[in-house]
């Protein structure tokens, strides 16, 4: 009995321990609209510097797929005052790592540097945000580089093509319709022109969230970002500059009204000339209009149900359901009912399908939470000599058993153990706290929700997880798609 | 009022402006880095169990996760014919215990979200602290209770087997393997290489007797980083390791390697290699801790790092363009420390590309290095210690090295600051103190068309050899057997009942052959599936499938061919149809002479006191070497290299267990290595004149 007491109070103790672990932040608007996220800690003298911006794939115009990642390729081509292919060599010639991802959501760029290198490393990223070079050569140059990247990585893999599959079936009006890797004739139809307004629209303070974790002393690190990121202008000025670069002075004078040398090139927020002032002033008080998409609200009401013939060797099948926006309340249970589906080799899918029945090669379940939606995706690839429609039956099976019965006690607590550390892991590293700080900001109603996301997790229910597999695994609204080898049609 | 009210708002805008500082800014001014930062590694608490085991406690409770890190005392053993023992042992923790078999230690481990590993000297295991007790539980299982199952130790040593015949082709391993025994030629274990015959000693009597005496708390370290207390680390240290006993550990000095009088040049015949492999080394009395040891990091980074304009990389590849990378490295050990450089070049620069090496060696010991590259290196490798210590591992390697080389309790706490006070005199003083431009071991792994451009490298003219393992090679015996002898000899032996012109007349009623092996790897499930068919007189065809999915097909009909995988198809170049006419009918070799395959005795190497014959055949497209048993005249290898734009690529079939099969001896073991892997082949069939179609393998 003792015994006993001890162990509930040992419980409390490392809940409490646990809840302390607070990563602490900072977080302002500078006045053109950047939002700054700053987080101290001084166990390691490095620093992450982060640049999200909030364009991805959704925010392209149908005839235009493949931008919001081309443009991640595309900035690193340099600025006016960092020569081409020097970006990547400045940061490694000082001790750094450099990288960027794109998502449907989001474009996002980080510097790992020694905290001695802070103000390169914001320096870097305000350069890149002012006035990025945009131009022919570059584009030339990247354009292939993506082409080659996208035959290595969708086209020569078999199966790849079925992300592209199943948005274009499930997200007929929203632009999840197409996925970040785009269209090539569209990227090979695009002008200058085009990337040019790109650029324009979305690399934009207002559309950037700073996040910088580390080594860091808060007033100096806002000073620098004073120094290199309130100097880039708001609104509409920001564009104003880049043709003050750009442009010759008389397609400036057109534009504007006034000529380029009534600007001051070495102090541009400060023109002496009045005409030069009013401009400035009412540019900066124009918002860049940022096109967004509305979330998506279609709903799969009918089996859609298609085949595809593809480079392959074994069929296989993917099966798509119609999930909620990360940010739903119910999407902490869909994705714990998803780990207990697919959450590694001891989980229902493997167990059955793989390694008892033995139909497929490989077979997992899944969910793609975004902004405007999400979705559910099961597949398999079939295991040599078996029908699709013994995956599917299999699959259904398994369906239907999470939704008629709890999960066990066992599964559960597996699962939350694992929830536990992956969560905590995400937090290791300050590369890893300035990426969930700022997309937390960004994408999950506040910065805040680095700290209380596990909480979210540990409320789930059994009950919730066999609950939202009932309202989200529609078996009447679902894509079904059959992937046969080419050699069969 | 509301004038004046503008007015205010007006001036305390004209206020306020400046010291937002909107200013523009010289954004051409790149900014500086500050000062080195100081880290903060805490100084960690150290205790001594009653059993024996230092145990060092980095506290840090940032995220609830605690790891152990175990490492045994001992210094490392002499294994003579045993060599590769310890290795081999470290494989084999991990197989299962007394209370828990592989696959119940693996779903444990899982279950908690831990990690846990082992090596031949170490046990290491993280988890999440509220799991802390369950993850050493299992930690201390693996650690006292590891039972060594003889499946298990069968599988490891299987694939030792195969790694060890892919080390042969591998010219890196064969570089790496005559360095060690260059610079540790006297009884020191890092001069041990493990071979054929040293792992065909090893056994599990031996690996358990090599765990029992080298697991010992006596002497050892027990690392404790993360969420954790003083208190509780003696609790759970005592709960899980205080049963833990054994023997004394084993001390032994080695001393630093043996330095040469001159240059040496050491060399490693690999059959139509195309570049060659360099790698100049020498040894170094130096031990990690030592206060020369971030002046000598700094001195090979500027050297030979892998950052832009490293001395080797811009001597070797961007003014010469001799190879693609050219990298130097100190390895600083408790047991013996060296220096290497090298890289890969092409045959015909090989020579340049040592005199190019030795030159930067030399130029570094004669002369200061630039400000501009002495800031570069200081600063990258600034970075990179930096970073490394957000890994809690690091941490605890440091901690350990800390206790173990009796360094002042701050060294890594002050890294930085030693780094950012190095000068240029004391790069100089370093390079003088430790580098022998003209005592270097100089190891090539090449053809052997470059070899007399070495001589003049080797301090007396004579260059040794060495083959893969490091041993010393005999040259080929010469022999009095020509190439149709052997020939003629191979196919009597494998084909017993007909002789001579019956043999013929049998031959031509053969219309195909086909053939099902199948390729297995210890470290892969699943096999791979081969179908080989002949059909009279040169068709052939080839189809790899593995689970029921084809890899890839081959075909060549005779007068045209090509190849199909996944990743699309390719026809066959004119070069290897005219190679591929040159091999025709059941036993190719009895027709050579008419399709004009050039055939050359090379004369008899031994292995393992068994001579062979060693015929090398060249069809215009490949280099072919074939070994024959001299007594029983049967093909037991057979290696073919290609090159193509400049790459080589190697593959090596063993021939064994020769079985009859409608009259003939076929070989039924056909193992195969390429690319650094070696599969074991097992043939399940053969048929002649069974029903075999070539379009098949189309």
């Amino acid at each position: 009995m003792k015994k006993l007491v001890l162990i509930g109070i040992l419980g409390l103790s490392s809940l409490s321990a646990n809840a302390q672990r607070q990563i602490e932040f900072i977080e302002y608007d500078l006045d053109n609209g950047i939002h700054v996220i700053l987080h101290e800690e001084h166990a390691t003298p490095i620093v992450a510097v982060s640049v999200l911006y909030h364009v991805g794939s959704k925010n392209e115009k149908a005839d235009r797929t493949g931008f919001a990642h081309f443009f991640e390729h595309l900035l690193f081509e340099g600025t006016d005052n960092i020569e081409r292919g020097e970006y990547s060599e400045l940061v490694e010639k000082n001790g750094g790592a450099l990288n960027a991802n794109t998502s449907q959501d989001r474009t996002f760029y980080y510097e790992l540097l020694p905290s001695n290198q802070l103000e390169l490393g914001l320096w870097l990223e305000s350069e890149r945000m002012l006035h990025a070079r945009v131009d022919s050569v570059g584009i030339e140059t990247q354009r292939s580089v993506v082409k080659e990247e996208k035959r290595q990585r969708v086209d020569n893999q078999p199966y790849a093509s079925f992300f592209t599959e199943m948005f274009k079936r499930m997200f007929s009006v929203h632009p999840y319709n197409w996925v970040p890797i785009g269209s090539m004739e569209h990227l090979d139809a695009a002008e200058e022109a085009d990337y040019v307004d790109f650029y324009r629209t979305f690399y934009v303070p207002a559309n950037a969230t700073l996040s910088i974790a580390g080594d860091i002393d808060i007033e100096q690190t806002k000073k620098w970002i004073d120094r290199y990121f309130s100097s880039i202008p708001k609104g509409e000025a920001i564009n104003l500059y880049r043709d003050f670069e750009n442009l010759a002075d008389s397609e400036f004078e057109s534009k504007y009204g006034a000529s380029k040398s009534k600007f001051d090139k070495n102090d541009f927020l400060n023109p002496n000339d009045k005409s030069a002032r009013n401009i400035l002033r009412k540019y900066s008080a124009t918002p860049v209009n940022i096109p967004r998409p509305e979330k998506a609200t279609e709903k799969l009401t009918t089996i859609i149900s298609d085949t595809i013939y593809d480079n392959i060797q074994l069929p296989a099948l993917f099966m798509g359901y119609r999930f909620p926006e990360q940010t739903h309340e119910d999407y902490y249970a869909l994705q714990m009912m998803n780990d207990v589906l697919s959450g590694g080799s001891s989980s229902r899918i493997n167990k059955n399908l793989v390694e008892k029945q033995e139909i497929a090669q490989f077979a997992l379940s899944f969910g793609y939470g975004l902004e405007d939606a999400g979705a559910g995706i099961f597949a398999a690839i079939a295991a040599n000599g078996i029908d699709l429609a013994e995956i599917k039956t299999s699959f259904d099976e398994q369906i239907e058993l999470i939704k008629k019965e709890l999960i066990t006690e066992e599964e559960f607590e597996k699962i939350r153990n694992q929830y536990e550390n992956s969560f905590i892991s995400s937090n290791s590293t300050v590369a890893g706290i300035a990426e969930n700080l700022a997309d937390n900001h960004v994408y999950n109603g506040g910065a805040d929700k680095v700290n209380t996301e596990l909480e979210n997790y540990m409320k789930v229910t059994r009950e919730d997880i066999q609950r939202v597999a009932n309202n989200y695994l529609t078996q009447d609204g679902r894509i079904l798609l059959y992937y046969l080898p080419k050699d069969s049609e | 009022m509301k004038k004046s009210n503008i007015y205010i708002a007006g001036l305390a805008v004209a206020i306020l402006l400046p010291s937002l500082s909107f200013s523009q800014i010289d954004r051409s001014i790149r900014p500086k880095a500050g000062k080195a930062p100081e880290i903060n590694i805490k100084d960690s608490e150290v205790f001594t169990t009653k059993n024996g085991i230092t145990v060092i406690l980095s506290e840090n409770h940032k995220l609830p996760r605690v790891s152990f890190s175990l490492s045994m005392g001992s210094d490392p053993r002499l294994e003579g014919p045993l060599a590769g023992l310890g290795s081999i042992t470290g494989s084999l923790i991990m197989s299962g215990t007394d209370n828990r078999t592989k696959d119940q230690l693996d779903k444990e481990t899982d279950y908690i979200g831990a990690s846990l590993g082992a090596s031949s000297s170490s046990v290491y295991m993280s988890c999440l602290t509220k799991h802390m007790d369950k993850g050493l539980d299992l930690m201390s299982d693996v650690l006292m209770y590891a039972n060594f199952p003889q499946d298990e130790v069968d599988r490891i040593i299987k694939q030792n087997e195969s790694g060890l015949i892919s080390a042969k082709s591998d010219p890196s391993t064969m570089a790496s393997n005559a360095e060690s025994v260059a610079n540790f030629p006297d009884r020191h274990p890092y001069g041990e290489i493990m071979t054929e015959e040293s792992l065909a000693k090893i056994n599990r009597n031996a690996i358990v007797a090599y765990y029992k005496s080298n697991f010992t708390p006596k002497g050892s370290y027990l690392v404790v980083v993360g969420d954790i207390d003083r208190i509780t680390t003696e609790k759970v240290v005592d709960q899980y390791f205080g049963k833990w006993n054994g023997s004394d550990e084993f001390k032994q000095e080695y001393g630093t390697g043996t330095f040469n009088d001159g240059n040496r040049v050491i060399f490693i015949k690999k059959q139509g290699a195309v570049q060659s492999v360099i790698n100049i080394s020498f040894p170094m009395d130096i031990e990690p801790g030592h206060p020369d040891y971030i002046k000598l990091k700094v001195l090979n980074g500027i050297l030979g790092s892998s950052g832009f304009g490293a001395r080797l990389m811009q001597n070797l590849r961007e003014d010469k363009a001799y190879t693609y990378g050219c990298y130097s490295r100190v390895n600083v050990n408790n047991n013996g420390s060296w220096f290497t450089a090298g890289g890969n070049f092409r045959n015909e620069v090989t020579d340049s590309a040592i005199t190019e090496i030795l030159f930067e060696i030399q130029r570094i010991t004669d002369e200061y290095v630039t400000d501009e590259e002495l800031e570069l290196t200081k600063a990258s490798m600034n970075g990179s210690f930096s970073r490394s210590l957000e890994s809690p591992s690091t941490i605890a390697r440091f901690a350990l090295s800390i206790i173990r080389n009796d360094l002042p309790k701050d060294y890594y706490q002050t890294y930085l600051k030693k780094l950012e006070a190095i000068t240029k005199d004391d790069v100089l003083e370093i390079a003088q103190k430790y580098f022998l431009p003209k005592k270097c071991n100089i190891v090539i792994v090449g053809s052997e068309e470059v070899l007399d451009k070495l001589e003049k490298f080797d301090a007396d003219g004579e260059i040794e050899k060495l083959d893969a393992f490091g041993r010393e090679v005999q040259d080929l015996k010469p022999t009095n057997a020509s190439v149709e002898y052997v020939f003629n000899s191979y196919i009597a032996s494998i084909s017993p009942n007909y002789g001579g012109p019956k043999l013929l007349k049998k031959l031509k009623k053969i219309k195909s052959k086909s053939e099902v092996i199948e390729y297995s790897n210890s470290q892969f499930p699943g096999a791979i599936t081969s179908t080989n068919v002949w059909i009279s007189p040169n068709q052939n065809g080839t189809k790899m499938e593995m689970s029921g999915m084809t890899l890839q097909k081959q075909y060549f009909d005779g007068s045209t061919g090509g190849s199909s995988s996944m990743r699309g198809s390719e026809d066959m170049t004119q070069e290897e149809i005219d190679a591929a006419l040159k091999s025709e009918g059941l036993f190719p070799e009895l027709f050579y002479a008419k399709t004009g395959m050039e055939c050359d005795m090379q004369g008899i190497e031994t292995r393992n006191g068994i001579d062979y014959y060693l015929i090398k055949l060249n069809d215009g497209n490949s280099e072919i070497y074939e070994y024959y048993d001299v007594k029983t005249c049967l093909k037991v290898e057979r290696k073919e290299i290609r090159s193509r734009d400049g790459e080589t690529m190697e593959s090596i079939i063993n021939y064994g267990d020769y079985q009859e099969v409608d009259g003939f001896l076929f070989p039924m073991k056909q193992d195969i290595s390429f690319g650094g892997m070696t599969l074991s082949g097992e043939v399940k069939e053969i048929k002649l004149n069974a029903k075999v179609n070539i379009d098949d393998y189309k």
